[in-house]
Protein backbone atom coordinates (compact mmCIF):
# COMPACT_ATOMS: atom_id res chain seq x y z
CA UNK A 1 0.00 0.00 0.00
CA UNK A 2 1.36 3.32 -0.68
CA UNK A 3 -0.71 5.73 2.00
CA UNK A 4 -0.65 5.41 5.38
CA UNK A 5 -1.14 1.54 4.89
CA UNK A 6 -3.89 0.31 7.98
CA UNK A 7 -2.87 -2.92 8.29
CA UNK A 8 1.12 -3.90 8.40
CA UNK A 9 1.33 -6.40 5.05
CA UNK A 10 5.09 -6.79 5.48
CA UNK A 11 4.48 -8.01 1.38
CA UNK A 12 7.69 -7.04 -1.02
CA UNK A 13 8.01 -3.48 -1.53
CA UNK A 14 5.64 -1.53 -4.46
CA UNK A 15 7.55 -3.07 -7.34
CA UNK A 16 6.76 -0.14 -9.60
CA UNK A 17 4.49 2.27 -11.32
CA UNK A 18 2.20 -0.46 -13.25
CA UNK A 19 -0.87 0.67 -14.37
CA UNK A 20 -2.90 -2.24 -13.06
CA UNK A 21 -0.89 -2.03 -9.65
CA UNK A 22 -1.44 1.56 -9.29
CA UNK A 23 -5.30 0.95 -9.67
CA UNK A 24 -5.21 -1.71 -6.92
CA UNK A 25 -2.84 0.66 -4.41
CA UNK A 26 -5.73 3.42 -5.12
CA UNK A 27 -8.10 0.54 -4.35
CA UNK A 28 -10.07 2.71 -1.78
CA UNK A 29 -11.61 6.49 -3.01
CA UNK A 30 -9.57 9.08 -1.73
CA UNK A 31 -12.01 10.95 -0.55
CA UNK A 32 -12.13 8.73 2.46
CA UNK A 33 -8.52 9.46 3.57
CA UNK A 34 -9.49 13.49 2.81
CA UNK A 35 -12.72 13.06 4.66
CA UNK A 36 -10.70 11.60 7.43
CA UNK A 37 -10.46 14.67 9.50
CA UNK A 38 -13.92 15.95 9.69
CA UNK A 39 -16.27 15.63 12.35
CA UNK A 40 -18.98 12.95 12.12
CA UNK A 41 -22.44 14.25 10.56
CA UNK A 42 -25.52 13.75 12.44
CA UNK A 43 -25.91 9.97 12.92
CA UNK A 44 -29.57 9.36 11.88
CA UNK A 45 -29.92 11.56 8.65
CA UNK A 46 -26.60 9.81 7.12
CA UNK A 47 -27.78 6.56 8.00
CA UNK A 48 -30.62 8.01 6.28
CA UNK A 49 -29.17 8.45 3.07
CA UNK A 50 -26.93 5.35 3.24
CA UNK A 51 -29.70 3.36 3.32
CA UNK A 52 -31.50 4.73 0.67
CA UNK A 53 -28.67 4.57 -1.50
CA UNK A 54 -28.08 0.78 -0.46
CA UNK A 55 -31.54 0.36 -1.08
CA UNK A 56 -31.11 1.57 -4.76
CA UNK A 57 -27.96 -0.74 -5.04
CA UNK A 58 -29.66 -3.74 -4.21
CA UNK A 59 -32.86 -2.59 -6.69
CA UNK A 60 -30.67 -1.94 -9.48
CA UNK A 61 -29.04 -5.74 -8.57
CA UNK A 62 -32.17 -7.53 -8.32
CA UNK A 63 -33.83 -5.72 -11.39
CA UNK A 64 -30.97 -6.59 -13.28
CA UNK A 65 -30.71 -10.13 -12.29
CA UNK A 66 -34.56 -10.71 -12.79
CA UNK A 67 -34.13 -8.93 -16.62
CA UNK A 68 -31.07 -11.26 -16.82
CA UNK A 69 -33.12 -14.55 -15.59
CA UNK A 70 -36.30 -13.25 -17.89
CA UNK A 71 -34.69 -12.69 -21.22
CA UNK A 72 -33.13 -15.74 -20.62
CA UNK A 73 -36.11 -17.86 -22.19
CA UNK A 74 -36.70 -15.67 -24.42
CA UNK A 75 -33.40 -16.48 -26.19
CA UNK A 76 -33.26 -19.96 -25.53
CA UNK A 77 -36.44 -19.99 -27.49
CA UNK A 78 -35.43 -17.98 -30.06
CA UNK A 79 -32.38 -20.29 -30.51
CA UNK A 80 -34.41 -23.53 -30.80
CA UNK A 81 -36.92 -21.96 -33.10
CA UNK A 82 -33.76 -21.33 -35.38
CA UNK A 83 -32.55 -25.10 -34.90
CA UNK A 84 -35.95 -26.24 -35.97
CA UNK A 85 -35.81 -24.00 -38.44
CA UNK A 86 -32.27 -25.37 -40.07
CA UNK A 87 -33.70 -28.35 -39.23
CA UNK A 88 -36.98 -27.82 -41.21
CA UNK A 89 -34.92 -26.34 -44.31
CA UNK A 90 -31.83 -28.77 -44.12
CA UNK A 91 -34.73 -31.50 -44.81
CA UNK A 92 -36.48 -29.47 -47.69
CA UNK A 93 -33.07 -29.24 -49.38
CA UNK A 94 -32.86 -32.94 -49.38
CA UNK A 95 -36.10 -33.38 -50.98
CA UNK A 96 -35.45 -30.95 -53.19
CA UNK A 97 -31.69 -32.34 -53.99
CA UNK A 98 -33.50 -35.70 -54.52
CA UNK A 99 -36.47 -34.47 -56.83
CA UNK A 100 -33.77 -32.84 -59.07
CA UNK A 101 -31.30 -35.88 -59.12
CA UNK A 102 -35.31 -37.89 -59.76
CA UNK A 103 -36.02 -35.04 -62.33
CA UNK A 104 -32.11 -35.06 -64.23
CA UNK A 105 -32.87 -38.93 -64.17
CA UNK A 106 -35.67 -38.14 -66.29
CA UNK A 107 -34.12 -35.74 -68.43
CA UNK A 108 -31.17 -38.37 -69.19
CA UNK A 109 -34.12 -41.37 -70.20
CA UNK A 110 -36.17 -38.54 -71.90
CA UNK A 111 -32.88 -37.28 -73.92
CA UNK A 112 -32.02 -41.27 -74.60
CA UNK A 113 -35.27 -41.82 -76.07
CA UNK A 114 -35.15 -38.28 -77.95
CA UNK A 115 -31.87 -39.97 -79.18
CA UNK A 116 -33.29 -42.55 -80.00
CA UNK A 117 -35.81 -41.87 -81.91
CA UNK A 118 -33.99 -39.20 -84.01
CA UNK A 119 -32.66 -41.21 -86.30
CA UNK A 120 -36.18 -42.28 -87.81
CA UNK A 121 -38.22 -38.90 -88.22
CA UNK A 122 -37.04 -39.29 -91.61
CA UNK A 123 -38.05 -42.48 -92.47
CA UNK A 124 -41.46 -42.10 -90.46
CA UNK A 125 -42.28 -38.77 -92.89
CA UNK A 126 -41.85 -41.33 -96.16
CA UNK A 127 -44.12 -43.47 -94.08
CA UNK A 128 -46.62 -40.99 -93.49
CA UNK A 129 -46.64 -39.17 -96.18
CA UNK A 130 -46.12 -36.11 -94.29
CA UNK A 131 -42.53 -35.90 -96.54
CA UNK A 132 -41.61 -35.30 -99.77
CA UNK A 133 -39.90 -38.10 -101.43
CA UNK A 134 -37.52 -39.07 -104.48
CA UNK A 135 -36.03 -42.27 -105.80
CA UNK A 136 -36.32 -44.59 -108.17
CA UNK A 137 -39.91 -45.94 -109.01
CA UNK A 138 -42.69 -46.15 -112.23
CA UNK A 139 -44.98 -43.67 -113.80
CA UNK A 140 -48.40 -45.37 -114.92
CA UNK A 141 -50.35 -43.43 -117.21
CA UNK A 142 -54.01 -44.19 -117.76
CA UNK A 143 -56.00 -42.17 -120.23
CA UNK A 144 -59.76 -42.55 -120.75
CA UNK A 145 -61.01 -45.22 -123.41
CA UNK A 146 -62.53 -43.88 -126.63
CA UNK A 147 -65.90 -45.00 -124.78
CA UNK A 148 -65.69 -41.89 -121.93
CA UNK A 149 -69.18 -42.07 -121.03
CA UNK A 150 -69.70 -45.80 -120.46
CA UNK A 151 -66.89 -48.79 -119.60
CA UNK A 152 -63.86 -46.45 -121.40
CA UNK A 153 -64.08 -44.27 -118.50
CA UNK A 154 -61.55 -44.73 -115.60
CA UNK A 155 -63.88 -44.26 -112.07
CA UNK A 156 -62.25 -44.23 -108.68
CA UNK A 157 -62.54 -47.30 -108.24
CA UNK A 158 -59.82 -48.29 -111.32
CA UNK A 159 -57.59 -45.94 -108.91
CA UNK A 160 -57.85 -47.51 -106.11
CA UNK A 161 -57.47 -50.72 -107.50
CA UNK A 162 -54.35 -49.25 -109.07
CA UNK A 163 -53.25 -47.90 -106.03
CA UNK A 164 -53.93 -50.99 -104.25
CA UNK A 165 -51.99 -52.52 -106.74
CA UNK A 166 -48.91 -50.72 -106.42
CA UNK A 167 -48.65 -51.02 -102.76
CA UNK A 168 -48.89 -54.97 -102.81
CA UNK A 169 -46.12 -54.72 -105.56
CA UNK A 170 -43.98 -53.65 -102.99
CA UNK A 171 -44.29 -48.98 -103.33
CA UNK A 172 -43.32 -46.91 -100.57
CA UNK A 173 -44.46 -44.19 -101.93
CA UNK A 174 -47.80 -42.87 -104.10
CA UNK A 175 -48.91 -40.13 -105.56
CA UNK A 176 -51.86 -39.76 -108.07
CA UNK A 177 -51.63 -36.53 -110.39
CA UNK A 178 -49.00 -34.93 -108.24
CA UNK A 179 -51.44 -35.53 -104.89
CA UNK A 180 -49.62 -37.83 -102.44
CA UNK A 181 -51.66 -41.03 -101.32
CA UNK A 182 -51.43 -40.47 -97.24
CA UNK A 183 -52.92 -42.18 -94.21
CA UNK A 184 -55.90 -40.00 -94.74
CA UNK A 185 -55.78 -39.77 -98.23
CA UNK A 186 -59.60 -41.03 -99.71
CA UNK A 187 -59.87 -41.74 -103.90
CA UNK A 188 -63.62 -41.57 -105.05
CA UNK A 189 -65.39 -39.77 -107.31
CA UNK A 190 -67.31 -36.55 -106.31
CA UNK A 191 -69.96 -35.13 -109.28
CA UNK A 192 -67.87 -35.77 -112.61
CA UNK A 193 -64.21 -35.94 -111.29
CA UNK A 194 -62.25 -37.67 -109.31
CA UNK A 195 -60.73 -36.51 -105.95
CA UNK A 196 -57.63 -37.39 -104.49
CA UNK A 197 -56.88 -35.84 -100.83
CA UNK A 198 -60.27 -33.80 -101.49
CA UNK A 199 -58.82 -31.99 -104.84
CA UNK A 200 -60.35 -33.04 -108.16
CA UNK A 201 -58.30 -34.41 -110.83
CA UNK A 202 -58.89 -35.07 -114.49
CA UNK A 203 -57.76 -37.37 -116.99
CA UNK A 204 -54.76 -38.69 -117.95
CA UNK A 205 -54.22 -39.90 -114.81
CA UNK A 206 -50.10 -40.05 -113.33
CA UNK A 207 -50.11 -42.50 -110.65
CA UNK A 208 -46.41 -42.50 -109.34
CA UNK A 209 -44.82 -45.41 -106.81
CA UNK A 210 -41.34 -45.24 -105.77
CA UNK A 211 -39.51 -48.38 -105.08
CA UNK A 212 -37.31 -50.93 -107.20
CA UNK A 213 -38.20 -50.34 -110.58
CA UNK A 214 -37.63 -53.18 -112.31
CA UNK A 215 -39.15 -55.39 -108.74
CA UNK A 216 -42.28 -53.41 -109.00
CA UNK A 217 -43.40 -53.86 -112.56
CA UNK A 218 -42.98 -56.81 -112.72
CA UNK A 219 -44.77 -57.46 -109.36
CA UNK A 220 -47.69 -55.05 -110.38
CA UNK A 221 -48.32 -57.04 -113.38
CA UNK A 222 -48.50 -60.08 -111.87
CA UNK A 223 -51.14 -59.44 -109.03
CA UNK A 224 -54.32 -59.04 -109.22
CA UNK A 225 -54.55 -55.07 -109.41
CA UNK A 226 -52.09 -55.58 -112.94
CA UNK A 227 -54.51 -58.28 -114.19
CA UNK A 228 -57.96 -56.21 -113.77
CA UNK A 229 -55.71 -53.32 -115.51
CA UNK A 230 -54.76 -56.08 -118.74
CA UNK A 231 -58.49 -56.81 -118.25
CA UNK A 232 -59.54 -52.77 -118.55
CA UNK A 233 -57.40 -52.23 -121.76
CA UNK A 234 -58.56 -55.20 -123.53
CA UNK A 235 -61.94 -54.88 -122.97
CA UNK A 236 -62.68 -51.19 -123.00
CA UNK A 237 -59.90 -49.36 -124.83
CA UNK A 238 -58.34 -47.92 -121.72
CA UNK A 239 -54.83 -46.67 -122.45
CA UNK A 240 -52.24 -47.63 -119.88
CA UNK A 241 -48.94 -47.98 -119.69
CA UNK A 242 -46.13 -48.37 -117.14
CA UNK A 243 -42.73 -46.70 -117.10
CA UNK A 244 -39.98 -47.25 -115.32
CA UNK A 245 -37.96 -44.33 -113.99
CA UNK A 246 -34.57 -44.08 -112.12
CA UNK A 247 -35.57 -40.51 -110.37
CA UNK A 248 -39.10 -39.98 -109.52
CA UNK A 249 -40.46 -37.31 -107.09
CA UNK A 250 -43.27 -36.80 -105.06
CA UNK A 251 -44.96 -33.92 -102.81
CA UNK A 252 -45.81 -34.41 -99.56
CA UNK A 253 -49.57 -35.06 -97.88
CA UNK A 254 -51.31 -31.29 -97.64
CA UNK A 255 -51.19 -30.64 -94.33
CA UNK A 256 -54.78 -30.69 -93.70
CA UNK A 257 -54.44 -34.21 -94.25
CA UNK A 258 -52.13 -34.24 -91.47
CA UNK A 259 -53.65 -32.89 -88.89
CA UNK A 260 -54.88 -35.14 -86.21
CA UNK A 261 -57.97 -33.81 -84.02
CA UNK A 262 -58.73 -37.08 -81.72
CA UNK A 263 -55.83 -39.89 -81.82
CA UNK A 264 -53.19 -39.87 -79.40
CA UNK A 265 -50.25 -42.29 -79.44
CA UNK A 266 -50.69 -45.32 -76.70
CA UNK A 267 -47.45 -45.14 -74.37
CA UNK A 268 -46.28 -49.09 -74.76
CA UNK A 269 -46.25 -48.62 -78.73
CA UNK A 270 -42.55 -48.01 -79.14
CA UNK B 1 -28.84 -1.11 10.91
CA UNK B 2 -30.12 1.41 8.47
CA UNK B 3 -28.32 0.47 5.57
CA UNK B 4 -29.10 -3.20 6.65
CA UNK B 5 -32.80 -1.99 6.44
CA UNK B 6 -32.07 -0.20 3.20
CA UNK B 7 -30.77 -3.58 1.60
CA UNK B 8 -33.72 -5.52 2.42
CA UNK B 9 -36.10 -3.06 1.10
CA UNK B 10 -34.42 -2.57 -2.22
CA UNK B 11 -34.51 -6.46 -2.85
CA UNK B 12 -38.24 -6.55 -1.53
CA UNK B 13 -38.62 -3.92 -4.03
CA UNK B 14 -36.73 -5.12 -6.60
CA UNK B 15 -38.54 -8.79 -6.16
CA UNK B 16 -42.21 -7.15 -5.74
CA UNK B 17 -41.96 -4.31 -8.31
CA UNK B 18 -39.76 -6.34 -11.20
CA UNK B 19 -39.54 -3.10 -12.75
CA UNK B 20 -38.88 -3.51 -16.55
CA UNK B 21 -35.87 -2.10 -17.31
CA UNK B 22 -36.19 0.89 -20.29
CA UNK B 23 -34.78 -0.81 -23.46
CA UNK B 24 -32.28 2.36 -24.00
CA UNK B 25 -31.09 1.85 -20.45
CA UNK B 26 -30.46 -2.12 -20.85
CA UNK B 27 -26.57 -2.03 -21.88
CA UNK B 28 -25.61 0.64 -18.91
CA UNK B 29 -26.95 -1.33 -16.16
CA UNK B 30 -24.33 -3.56 -16.44
CA UNK B 31 -21.85 -1.66 -15.85
CA UNK B 32 -23.92 0.80 -13.54
CA UNK B 33 -24.45 -2.18 -11.10
CA UNK B 34 -20.68 -3.33 -10.85
CA UNK B 35 -19.58 0.77 -10.50
CA UNK B 36 -22.16 0.88 -7.81
CA UNK B 37 -20.62 -2.50 -6.25
CA UNK B 38 -16.87 -0.81 -6.43
CA UNK B 39 -18.23 1.94 -4.39
CA UNK B 40 -20.40 -0.73 -1.81
CA UNK B 41 -16.90 -2.60 -1.48
CA UNK B 42 -15.12 0.55 -0.93
CA UNK B 43 -17.41 1.67 1.79
CA UNK B 44 -17.22 -1.64 3.30
CA UNK B 45 -13.78 -1.27 3.48
CA UNK B 46 -13.78 2.68 4.99
CA UNK B 47 -16.26 1.19 7.20
CA UNK B 48 -13.93 -1.88 8.39
CA UNK B 49 -10.79 0.88 8.74
CA UNK B 50 -13.34 3.17 10.57
CA UNK B 51 -13.01 5.85 8.14
CA UNK B 52 -16.26 5.77 6.64
CA UNK B 53 -18.27 8.43 5.79
CA UNK B 54 -21.73 9.08 4.51
CA UNK B 55 -21.01 11.91 2.09
CA UNK B 56 -18.22 10.32 0.90
CA UNK B 57 -19.92 7.03 0.12
CA UNK B 58 -23.39 8.67 -1.34
CA UNK B 59 -21.01 10.91 -3.72
CA UNK B 60 -19.02 8.57 -4.85
CA UNK B 61 -21.68 5.58 -5.52
CA UNK B 62 -23.70 8.42 -7.54
CA UNK B 63 -20.67 9.65 -9.17
CA UNK B 64 -19.25 6.05 -10.25
CA UNK B 65 -22.53 4.93 -11.63
CA UNK B 66 -22.80 8.27 -13.87
CA UNK B 67 -19.53 8.24 -15.08
CA UNK B 68 -19.26 4.33 -15.97
CA UNK B 69 -22.81 4.82 -17.92
CA UNK B 70 -21.52 8.01 -19.68
CA UNK B 71 -18.35 6.08 -20.69
CA UNK B 72 -20.56 3.23 -21.91
CA UNK B 73 -22.35 5.85 -23.74
CA UNK B 74 -19.80 7.91 -25.29
CA UNK B 75 -17.85 4.55 -26.23
CA UNK B 76 -21.41 3.71 -28.07
CA UNK B 77 -21.23 7.06 -29.79
CA UNK B 78 -17.65 5.97 -30.65
CA UNK B 79 -17.86 2.65 -32.13
CA UNK B 80 -15.76 0.92 -29.01
CA UNK B 81 -18.26 0.69 -26.82
CA UNK B 82 -17.73 -3.40 -26.04
CA UNK B 83 -13.85 -2.36 -25.47
CA UNK B 84 -14.40 0.25 -23.17
CA UNK B 85 -17.16 -1.47 -21.54
CA UNK B 86 -14.36 -4.21 -20.97
CA UNK B 87 -11.92 -1.52 -19.90
CA UNK B 88 -14.52 -0.53 -17.10
CA UNK B 89 -15.08 -4.03 -15.80
CA UNK B 90 -11.09 -4.64 -15.63
CA UNK B 91 -10.77 -1.27 -13.39
CA UNK B 92 -13.61 -1.35 -11.34
CA UNK B 93 -13.03 -5.49 -10.75
CA UNK B 94 -9.41 -4.87 -9.73
CA UNK B 95 -10.63 -1.99 -7.41
CA UNK B 96 -13.38 -4.57 -5.67
CA UNK B 97 -10.78 -7.40 -5.68
CA UNK B 98 -8.04 -4.92 -3.72
CA UNK B 99 -10.49 -3.49 -1.39
CA UNK B 100 -12.19 -7.20 -0.41
CA UNK B 101 -8.40 -8.32 0.16
CA UNK B 102 -8.20 -5.39 2.27
CA UNK B 103 -11.70 -6.05 4.25
CA UNK B 104 -10.38 -9.93 4.57
CA UNK B 105 -7.02 -8.76 5.60
CA UNK B 106 -8.82 -6.98 8.42
CA UNK B 107 -11.10 -9.55 9.39
CA UNK B 108 -8.76 -12.57 9.43
CA UNK B 109 -5.46 -10.84 9.83
CA UNK B 110 -4.18 -12.82 6.70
Amino acid sequence: MSRDTPTPTGNAPWSGPGLLEQIADNALDDDYYVFRGLEPRPSRRAGLVVGLVVALFAMFVTTAALQTRNDRPATELERRTLAADIEARQKTLDERRTTAAGLSAEVQSLQDANNAAQGEPAELGVISASAAVVGPGIVITAENGPDDLGAGRITDRDLQVLVNGLWYAGAEAVSVNTNRVGTLTSIRTAGDAITVNFRSISPPYTVVAVGDSESLQTRFAQNAAGAYWENRRKRSGVEYAVTPSSDVSLPAVPDERLALKHAATLEEDR
Amino acid sequence: MIPVIGLVVGLALGLWLEPTVPLWLQPYLPIAIVAALDAVVGALRALAEKRFNDRVFVVSFISNVIIASAMVFLGDQLGVGSQLSTGVIVVLGIRIFANAAAIRRRIFHA
